[in-house]
């Protein structure tokens, strides 16, 4: 039997498994067939876990015919971006330094939508250790946007944007440091959110910057990240900055806007470098969140422009302390003919590590160096403490800010060859990581020169995340159900 | 080089700490679940945390807080509501992460001291320029300031195979034991306030006892488990600017702190006396051959790039955390001493060394337990002759050895009672620790009761003054000193059993 999965969402694969409709062991194929006909050409799996797959979709498929009760996400595909530990599969980060490195424990979030009963497909492409906007740093190869091959899906967490796109799996979890998860959702047409930092466990995420980092979902709607968030979040001992959360994501989220406010920053929207077709997006966003009964109301963020300046001396820092135990002592990349210590540990570095990754160790070494950190770390502290401030004040008097996920549509590979130029591309989406709070972006149509998909990004207050949801289901129901890239959709499909 | 009494007369040495403490009675890792034991087959105490692998991420131990708070309270330190872990950066394969977690500039514990008395000879290693404050027992108090108390995690072991002596310079591989990574470490910092090896040896006595007291840690030097580096340095005596200073390593007992150090102020005096420079860097003490040796300069200064640990959030201590810490402070090694001075009336110096180590302080008071406060000394007396003597000899402690603290009270009470001897004191302590046969037993065993009855003792003081005609004319003549040596034959006659005492009175009245 032919099998489609393409037009079924996560919260239907559930209900449709639950009632019995359709086994899990079926969805699970479908998907993995999805994956052999369509990745050759997306490149979004770095490793497809079959095995794993078929043997959590059995263990589903029995529990139902024992009359157990299933779990809220049973038999939903799920794949994971390539920097999380699940046990029986590799992690590699998309880094030659972990080509061959199989995980040790399973990290808590992927635990938790495991717990939730999704079945792990595989892992997915992304920027090498999460450095980079385009998943072209991959050590394996670039991952293409589904709308446009010749285009990159964003970064870092691409592999997992353009699997939801494509139609493999509707749903992914991605990291996001300074946008990793918003920018590729934008640039791939689907939702992608980033929790409110602490919301969601770090534990078995490889770390690029401690501070910053967040795990948060990928979907073809709000409703399935909202479903993923009841899985992903709360309290976990392993990891002390994640915080006890227990609320229901999804139970509010059909409560429309009216009577809310929405902040805009004009400043920022109408900045240098932003695309025309993307500010009018933006507007026509603004203007479906009014006719649904919310207000607009002009904030100001008056330090978001340094935001950037401040990410880029704070995160490599971390990232450089982070990635100091990649030596090639107990795992990871080793040269076989090393002359000593100091030779094996340069040389695994040098060998097993990608051009951006050694940009941002350098950076942080630098930046943290004696007499350089006091002019860079504590000013860039100093900024994050007036932007979080900033953000604060700006919540007293709205309850979202509507902004672009990104200045600007998919680029083409190799567009952005500049960094900095790469690392501008972030504007909308970093001061965000800086200040810990959530943000998520929705698709709100294509854009009126390019044809390509515009998110709209929605941000909210910390751990007020369900009610960030809620506003962005209003938001998207403004227009028309997000469908996978076209060429990558098939009506009909499985319950048809 | 000049011995260190020339040095002192024209050189100040100025010395400051720092120590290194394993906690080694925790049952975990500072940042992981791991059992902290080091005597198990190598990496097997090791989980994906202190194996430093991708992703995992360090959860704080709170027992190990609450050690370092207890710590910093019995060093009257200011104990910090707020501090914040920091990640020391350094590439070796010792420390998983090649980073170490460790405190910043605020650290759990701020501010502390400790006064040391300090006598006798070890007195005369500091020249007194009349500023000194004098002890309640001669000599003086050395106030010590103690900048900081701060938590961070120890590194794995490495033994290095194929080189000389274990170095890393020419060994062909090197194996890595994670056992040790990750065990809780308290380092203090000590305030450059010492001025002699002897105060820098009391010092680290006396840290020791207060820590043991505490039961943080075992506090072996010789395993490891209780470091200590030295920082000294020297300044022409009247001037206030710090000389140079070296750092002093490699120290495993008080004796290699003292005489480290020592050697150090006499070397750095001879360098600079003859127009020389005091270089910055790490020596290592050579117990062999009695001297200090380069281990490395410090002319390429270490760039650490410290910076607050993001995933630790700043660790908040509340009120009721330090006060329910404060209300578990055991009594201190000087409380303790003073306590047993007052009460049980011993001398101070005896007290002190009861004081100073919980497991025999705990054995002289479950020995002292319903007796009378008057058999304190002659308790107090076996303990630190008979008891201290045969631990040393047979290498045990009160904690490992057999002998019950009723036996040394029974043995203390035949003693004050002059029912025996001290000699039989001796005897029957050997006979106690080897067969664990009570005294009285023992003494009745061997018929050595001390003999007190008058009619047994007269016949052989009347036999002795007759054996002994030399002596008894000295007496008369007015060498009354001469009365030890026929006590001494009375003692011989009797076969050790008769009383001393009675026999010297005995003597007294017949040839007076």
């Amino acid at each position: 039997m032919s099998a489609y999965i393409e037009d079924l969402d996560a919260a239907l694969i559930a209900k449709a498994v639950k009632e019995g409709s359709i086994s899990a062991l079926e969805v699970a194929q479908a998907s993995l067939d999805a994956i052999d006909k369509r990745d050759p050409q997306i490149h979004a799996f770095i490793q497809v876990t079959p095995e794993l797959a078929l043997k959590a979709a059995q263990d589903i498929d029995n529990a139902r015919a024992q009359g157990k009760e299933l779990p809220p996400l049973a038999g939903v595909p799920i794949a994971f971006k390539d920097n999380m530990h699940l046990i029986g599969s590799r992690t590699t980060c998309a880094s030659h330094m972990l080509e061959n490195y199989e995980s040790v424990f399973t990290a808590t979030a992927v635990q938790r939508m495991l717990d939730a009963g999704c079945v792990p497909v595989g892992k997915l492409n992304m920027d090498e250790f999460a450095f980079g906007s385009s998943t072209e740093s991959s050590y394996f190869g670039h991952t293409c946007n589904p709308y446009d091959i010749e285009r990159v899906p964003g970064g870092s967490s691409g592999g997992s944007a353009a699997a939801v796109a494509s139609g493999m799996v509707p749903l992914t979890l991605g990291s996001d440091t300074g946008g990793s998860i918003r920018q590729p959702a934008s640039f791939c047409g689907v939702v992608g959110f980033k929790p409110t930092y602490g919301m969601v466990s770090r534990y078995g995420i490889v770390a690029f910057g401690s501070s910053l980092d967040q795990v948060g979902p990928f979907g073809r709607s709000v409703h399935d990240v909202a479903l993923a968030m009841n899985a992903l979040a709360g309290r976990d001992e392993r990891d002390c900055t994640s915080q006890p959360w227990n609320i229901d994501f999804t139970a509010d989220l059909n409560s429309g806007v009216e009577g809310m406010k929405i902040g805009i920053v004009s400043s920022l929207n109408n900045a240098e470098g932003v695309e025309a077709e993307v500010v009018d997006a933006i507007n026509k966003a603004a203007q479906n969140l009014t006719a649904a009964g919310a207000e607009l109301v002009e904030v100001e963020l008056p330090h978001a422009a340094a935001a950037i300046a401040a990410y880029y001396v704070l995160a490599p820092c971390e990232a450089f302390s982070n990635l100091a135990r990649f030596d090639g002592v107990r795992y990871g990349h080793r040269p076989n003919d090393a002359r000593d210590l100091a030779d094996m540990t340069s040389r695994a570095r040098a060998e097993g590590f990608g051009p951006e990754v050694k940009r941002r160790i350098m950076l942080g070494a630098h930046l943290l160096a004696s007499g350089v950190y006091d002019k860079y770390y504590y000013p860039a502290q100093q900024v994050r403490a007036l932007i979080t401030e900033d953000y604060k004040k700006a919540y007293e008097q709205v309850d979202a800010i509507l902004m672009p996920t990104s200045p600007h549509t998919a680029f083409k590979f190799g567009e952005l060859s500049n960094p900095t130029q790469m690392y501008l591309s972030d504007m909308f989406t970093i001061s965000l990581n800086i200040a810990g709070n959530a943000g998520i972006s929705v698709p709100v149509g294509f854009g009126s020169a390019s044809g390509l998909p515009i998110g709209a990004q929605l941000i909210g207050p910390a751990f007020q995340d369900h009610k960030l949801l809620r506003i962005a289901a209003s938001l998207e129901a403004s227009y028309e159900a997000t469908q996978c890239a076209p060429g990558f959709t098939k009506k009909g499909g499985l319950l048809s | 080089m000049k011995e260190l009494e020339e040095v002192l007369k024209d050189w100040e040495p100025v010395i400051g700490l720092e120590c290194h403490t394993e906690l080694t009675t925790l049952q975990t890792k500072m940042f992981c679940g791991c059992r902290l034991s080091h005597d198990d087959e190598p990496n097997t105490n090791v989980c994906p945390v202190c194996l430093g692998m991708p992703g995992a991420l360090p959860a704080p131990n709170k027992a190990a807080i609450q050690s370092i708070v207890l710590a910093g309270l019995a060093t009257n330190c200011e104990i910090m509501k707020r501090s914040m872990f920091y990640r020391k950066n350094y590439f070796y394969p010792d420390m998983a992460k090649n980073f170490q977690t460790t405190q910043g500039p605020i650290a759990f514990c701020m501010g502390g001291w400790l006064d040391l008395e300090v006598t006798g000879a070890a007195a005369r290693e500091r020249y007194d320029d009349g500023t000194l404050t004098p002890g309640p027992e001669g000599g003086y108090i050395a106030h010590v300031g103690i900048t900081r108390i701060h938590m961070e995690e120890d590194a794995a072991k490495m033994i290095h195979v194929g080189g000389i002596d274990g170095r890393i310079d020419g060994a062909d591989h090197s194996l890595i034991d994670y056992n040790r990574c990750g065990t809780p470490l308290i380092e203090l910092v000590t305030e450059p306030d010492l001025r002699s090896p002897e105060e820098a040896r009391l010092f680290m006595e006396k840290l020791r006892q207060i820590f043991l007291t505490l039961g943080i840690s075992d506090c072996s030097l010789e395993s490891g488990s209780m470091r200590c580096d030295g920082n000294i340095s020297l300044r022409r005596r009247g001037t206030k600017k710090f000389g140079t200073k070296t750092e002093l390593k490699n120290i495993n007992s008080f004796k290699s702190l003292h005489d480290g150090l020592e050697y150090e102020i006499r070397r750095q005096a001879e360098v600079l006396e003859e127009g020389g420079i005091v270089y910055q860097e790490t020596r290592h003490w050579e117990t062999s051959t009695k001297r200090t040796l380069v281990m490395r300069t410090k002319e390429t200064a270490d760039d650490y790039r410290f910076f607050p640990e993001p995933d630790l959030a700043p660790y908040d201590l509340s009120e009721e955390f330090i006060e329910d810490v404060r209300s578990r402070l055991p009594e201190l090694p000087d409380a303790r001493r003073d306590r047993y001075a007052q009460s049980f009336g011993i001398k101070r110096s005896d007290a002190a060394q009861i004081a100073g180590d919980p497991d025999v302080a705990k054995f002289f008071e479950a020995a002292m337990e319903g007796k009378d406060i008057k058999l304190a000394r002659s308790v107090a007396n076996v303990i630190l002759n008979d008891l201290a003597g045969y631990l040393n000899a047979e290498g045990k402690t009160v904690a490992t050895m057999s002998i019950t603290p009723a036996q040394v009270a029974s043995l203390a009470d035949l003693l004050a009672t002059d029912a025996i001897t001290s000699s039989q004191g001796r005897e029957v302590f050997q006979a106690m620790a080897e067969t664990g046969k009570d005294p009285a037993a023992i003494v009745d065993e061997r018929g050595m009761r001390q003999v007190s009855d008058l009619s047994a003792l007269e016949p052989v003081v009347e036999s002795v003054l007759e054996a002994c005609p030399d002596q008894v004319a000295q007496y008369k003549g007015g060498n009354t000193k001469v009365i030890g040596y026929l006590v001494g034959q009375c003692m011989k006659a009797s076969k050790g059993n008769g009383n001393p005492k009675l026999f010297n009175q005995l003597l007294s009245q017949k040839l007076g």
